[in-house]
């Protein structure tokens, strides 16, 4: 472990892979959202964080469960186009939080390399 | 299951809701058609649409083998079939294709329920174009942290 490898750009990486993941499964609800019989999946994004940034291997992929307690259609499909479209900039958002965080990290680790061979 | 995967769940969205708008686009065109190859009248075609992740068991254990995670289920035109409302049978002792009771056989095609099938279909092509600006803006971002 040194600085510029440090335990928040690790944990942000694991917040990036599970929220890439989990914006995989929104499009994939989309994607059905006609298909005949299709249920919602989805996974706990905060148990799912807490688990992978409690250990020291690198994220796994969670397991994506039917959602309880949404509408169904008579052809049984139960996507909820609107809880998809939030999720979705929900997912976006939180991308570019955990993108920009890294960033910023790393610019600072930057400035240090730089301001230190100035006088 | 990484974030390009993405773009081409969304794409088979795309293509299949394309495809049913077309499917929907040929049934009003051929609303008054009463003389086909197959013979008859024009018969009302619908969509049926499968999600490709319902696969069998022992493809599924393969899958989680090989490459370790459940495959993201995508979409696609499992097939094209014909709507079984009978005909609309009109009184038109004068049409070519009229019966010996002088009655022609048109398809039982509603306007209505085509316009509501194909806004639903573009509704939901917008919403899955949407979610390729999404995956491309988060992709675009990923690649920003290099910068």
């Amino acid at each position: 472990m040194n600085d510029i490898s440090n335990p928040m750009v690790q944990m942000l990486e694991k917040f990036l892979t599970l929220a890439s993941q989990r914006h995989t499964l929104i499009t994939s609800n989309i994607a059905n959202l006609d298909t005949p019989g299709y249920r919602t999946r989805d996974f706990d994004f905060r148990g799912e964080l807490k688990r992978a940034i409690s250990t020291d291997y690198p994220a796994m992929t969670p397991v994506a469960q039917a959602v309880p307690g949404l509408l169904e259609r008579p052809d049984g499909n139960n996507v909820n186009m609107d809880r998809e479209s939030m999720l979705l900039a929900e997912t976006q958002l939180q991308f570019n939080i955990g993108v920009q965080l890294i960033r910023n990290h790393f610019q600072q680790i930057m400035t240090a390399i730089n301001e230190g061979g100035k006088r | 299951m990484s974030i390009f995967s993405t773009l081409e769940i969304s794409g088979s969205a795309l293509a299949a809701e394309r495809q049913r708008a077309e499917v929907v686009a040929a049934n009003m065109a051929n609303a008054e058609t009463t003389h086909t190859a197959a013979g008859g009248p024009y018969r009302r075609k619908e969509v049926v649409f499968s999600s490709s992740g319902n696969m069998p068991f022992r493809m599924m254990l393969a899958n989680f083998r090989t490459l370790g995670f459940h495959p993201i289920p995508a979409v696609r035109v499992a097939r094209i079939v014909d709507d079984p409302t009978p005909n609309v049978m009109r009184y038109e002792p004068d049409h070519p294709d009229a019966n010996k009771d002088g009655y022609v056989a048109y398809p039982a095609i509603n306007p209505i329920q085509e316009m509501v099938d194909l806004m639903s279909a573009v509704r939901t092509y917008q919403l899955n174009a949407s979610a390729v600006t999404a995956s491309k803006q988060m992709i675009q971002q990923a690649l920003d942290i290099l910068k």
